[in-house]
């Protein structure tokens, strides 16, 4: 046996690298990928032998999909997980990729690959888009690092630097940068266009909106607007929403196995009031809910008063909770829970309160009924047919954003759980 | 004559220290991870994993940005590595037994640390790339706030062995440590190590809100060696705080290099554990918490462990 299979038996027990890329329709199947020991997602493409693309792929995600494909390193290979969405378009794009089909395991598709990539028995897939500089380099000097009109704009394709006073009024370079669809913390699809200054954003700008990722119908929330639904399943799926951000959002702030934790107790079958206390409990004695979120990306209450922006606006102090209208909650003797601060840590606690709530109500809730249709209070805020709570926050965002440092911005962004609840784009491709 | 190893014998009883220490950082990292995260413990899985994801990675192709400067993306690791492997070579395992016991041991160890903004601005300007760029400045920024409280606290450990050789520091600590002696020390230090080490809620280069930072252009063996480098600086500072503050060698029963290898790993077990528990911390808040408060408290260590000298 050679070196190479030596390894390549060793390396075959190893997780999987893989990253993932979630399209319209992905819905919460990266939590299963999540939690199986067998694959670790990772957080750059540099690092993964296999792209995982969960969902539908439309149009404006097609591009940045086959540019994360060509920065992997050899030997790749793609696995599509479509969930029922078209296949056709990605998969002109890249011949080699392999389909997850409605009966198959998605996991075994991508173990078994992985084995046969690394044994040699499938050859890594070749690079998609040309390998060229987008343009010849034209500049002057030992390592042709300079030349005239290199400073501002986007001069040979690259956006170059320039000057502009920043919060201090100091003349300093700053750097136009697009980030996004593919930012393993961000909602999927979100494209932010930034001006930063060192690490400050001195400009943000909404490039594409994100993606929804709940397949409609199987989201009671939605079933929720059209007929009664039970009050138990719909707080339960409350729960399991704010959890599962939560989990998130420990991943983010460097806490990847306290957040496989939280992953664990949103997907399981039994979810009771007592676990979400101590992981409460757990959660206040890290410093996730002091340090790292305190006073980061504060809202004025007086700026979310009447936008219906539900967990965000109660968390700056608004009593605003579309459950109250329900005759069915009121007799559950259901009361807003409202935090104070309207930061990234009051953010947190409002969720968290929440979760806590929402199970004591599904278990006090019984067979019970919402008997209002037409309004329902989803984990993103009010949800009536044609709006968009996620939507109205997004538009909020830039100004946000805005002289903030890079890591506050981000805090924030994640902060604000802006995957949205309604399809405010297209859902299929 | 302070104890030094042979100088044929000197770079393997430096590797093979790095390489445990190494090893058994990975081990420990994923057997905490596992715990914290509830989910079963599987011997097996964790004492192989790390072998295992090496020769995942020595199988990946290393790959390229455009314009990277590729002679200074591949020295970064390697110094990175260098730099651990002096903080070790310093650290003596036993009253006889040291690589290279120096007489300015402490002040080469302190040099090697500083370094090591070197290294990691290295890694992350090279890529010519954003992300990894924005990670090589943060760790410029916060560099001094972190490194100056530690050299600080060092240097009052010095005070009472009156040597600089990290052999005398831990000879002055026969029936007192400086733990107790110096109750502000070993929090400072293992404070600021991690920000040495960019580990766990000081990994501010290489954070998850960078994608990665500095090394998320980093693939295969390029990316092996960054992290096996950034383990072995680990290791480094967490030998050295054993040395200094917990008496090193030194205990009952036990031979002495058992007793260094205990204490230092009940410190990186401290340093994993705060990885896994505590968030990144904020940039700005951390500067100013470094200037108002871990400066002026280890200044204070250091005037407290002058006085102490002066009365004895």
């Amino acid at each position: 046996m050679g070196l190479r299979q030596a390894l390549a038996g060793l390396a075959g027990a190893a997780p999987v690298p893989v990253f993932a890329v979630e399209g319209p329709g992905a819905g919460a199947a990266l939590d299963a990928v999540r939690l199986d020991p067998r694959v670790r997602l990772v957080d750059s493409p540099r690092a993964a032998n296999v792209l995982l693309v969960v969902g539908g792929v439309p149009r404006r995600l097609l591009r940045p999909t086959v540019r994360v494909h060509d920065q992997m390193s050899h030997p790749r290979c793609t696995v599509w997980w479509p969930r029922g969405a078209p296949t056709r378009r990605l998969a002109t794009r890249l011949p080699g990729i392999l389909l997850v089909g409605p009966g198959d395991d998605a996991m075994s598709v991508v173990m078994d690959t992985h084995r046969t990539l690394l044994r040699g028995d499938r050859p890594s897939d070749p690079a998609v888009l040309p390998d060229v500089e987008p343009a010849p380099w034209r500049g002057v000097g030992p390592y042709r690092q300079g030349g005239k009109g290199m400073t501002g704009g986007v001069p040979f394709g690259r956006p170059m630097a320039t000057r502009a006073p920043d919060r201090d009024r100091l003349e300093l370079d700053f750097l136009p940068v697009r980030i996004g669809p593919c930012i393993p913390f961000f909602p999927p699809g979100l494209v932010l266009e930034l001006r930063v200054q060192g690490d400050v954003i001195q400009e943000a700008r909404i490039g594409e909106p994100a993606f929804v990722l709940s397949p409609d119908r199987d989201d009671p929330f939605r079933q929720a607007l059209r007929e009664p639904v039970l009050i138990v399943e719909l707080e339960r799926a409350r729960a399991r929403h704010h959890l599962r951000w939560a989990a998130g959002a420990l991943r983010f702030h460097g806490l990847g196995a306290l957040g496989e934790r939280v992953l664990r107790l949103a997907v399981a079958s039994e979810l009771n009031v007592a676990d979400a206390r101590a992981l409460i409990r757990l959660l206040e004695r890290t410093r996730v809910l002091a340090w790292a979120t305190s006073g980061v990306g504060v809202i004025p209450t007086e700026r979310l008063a009447g936008t219906g922006l539900g967990p965000t606006a109660r968390a700056t102090g608004l009593v605003e909770d579309a459950r109250t209208e329900d005759p069915a909650y009121r007799a559950l003797g259901f009361a807003p829970v409202v935090t104070r601060g309207g930061d990234a840590r009051a953010r947190w606690r409002q969720r968290l309160e929440e979760v806590v709530q929402a199970l004591e109500l599904a278990e006090r809730a019984d067979r019970r009924r919402t008997e209002v249709t037409g309004v329902v209070e989803s984990p993103h805020g009010r949800l009536a047919a044609g709006s968009a709570p996620t939507a109205a926050l997004l538009e909020r965002l830039p100004d946000l954003l805005a002289g903030q440092e890079w890591g506050d911005a981000m805090t924030t962004v994640v902060s604000l759980d802006l995957a949205p609840a309604l399809p405010h784009t297209p859902a299929a491709p | 004559m302070r104890p030094h190893a042979p100088p044929l014998l000197a770079p393997l009883a430096v590797g093979a220290a790095l390489l445990i220490g190494v090893y058994l950082t990975a081990v420990l990292d994923r057997a905490l991870g596992a715990w914290v995260g509830g989910r079963p413990l599987r011997p097996g899985r964790a004492l192989a994993g790390p072998v295992r994801e090496a020769a995942l990675l020595v199988l990946q192709q290393r790959t390229r940005t455009e314009r990277s400067d590729a002679e200074a993306w591949a020295l970064a690791p390697a110094l990175l590595a260098a730099l651990a492997a002096v903080g070790v070579a310093v650290v003596p395992l036993g009253p006889a037994a040291a690589v290279a016991d120096v007489q300015s041991g402490i002040v080469l160890f302190g040099a090697a640390v500083a370094l090591v903004m070197v290294a990691v601005f290295l890694n992350g300007w090279s890529a010519n790339s954003f992300f990894p760029l924005l990670g090589a400045y943060r760790f410029v920024a916060l560099a001094l706030s972190y490194e100056m409280p530690f050299a600080l606290v060092l240097i009052a450990a010095a005070l009472p062995a009156e040597s600089l050789a990290v052999g005398e520091i831990v000879r002055s600590q026969v029936g007192l440590w400086n733990v107790i002696r110096q109750p502000l020390g070993l929090p400072i230090y293992l404070m600021t190590a991690l920000g040495i080490a960019f580990w766990g809620p000081l990994n501010l280069p290489d954070a998850e809100d960078l994608a990665g930072g500095t090394r998320a252009e980093l693939s295969g063996m390029a990316l092996l060696l960054w992290r096996v480098a950034r383990s072995a600086v680990l290791v480094a500072v967490t030998a050295m705080g054993a040395a200094v503050f917990l008496g090193g060698w030194q205990g009952p029963w036990l031979p002495g290099w058992a007793w260094m290898a205990i204490k230092t790993l009940s410190l990186l077990v401290a340093l994993l554990l705060a990885g896994h528990l505590l968030p990144r911390v904020r940039q700005e808040r951390f500067v100013v918490f470094g200037w108002v408060v871990l400066i002026p408290l280890a200044l204070v260590d250091i005037f407290l462990s002058g006085l102490l000298l002066l009365l004895r």
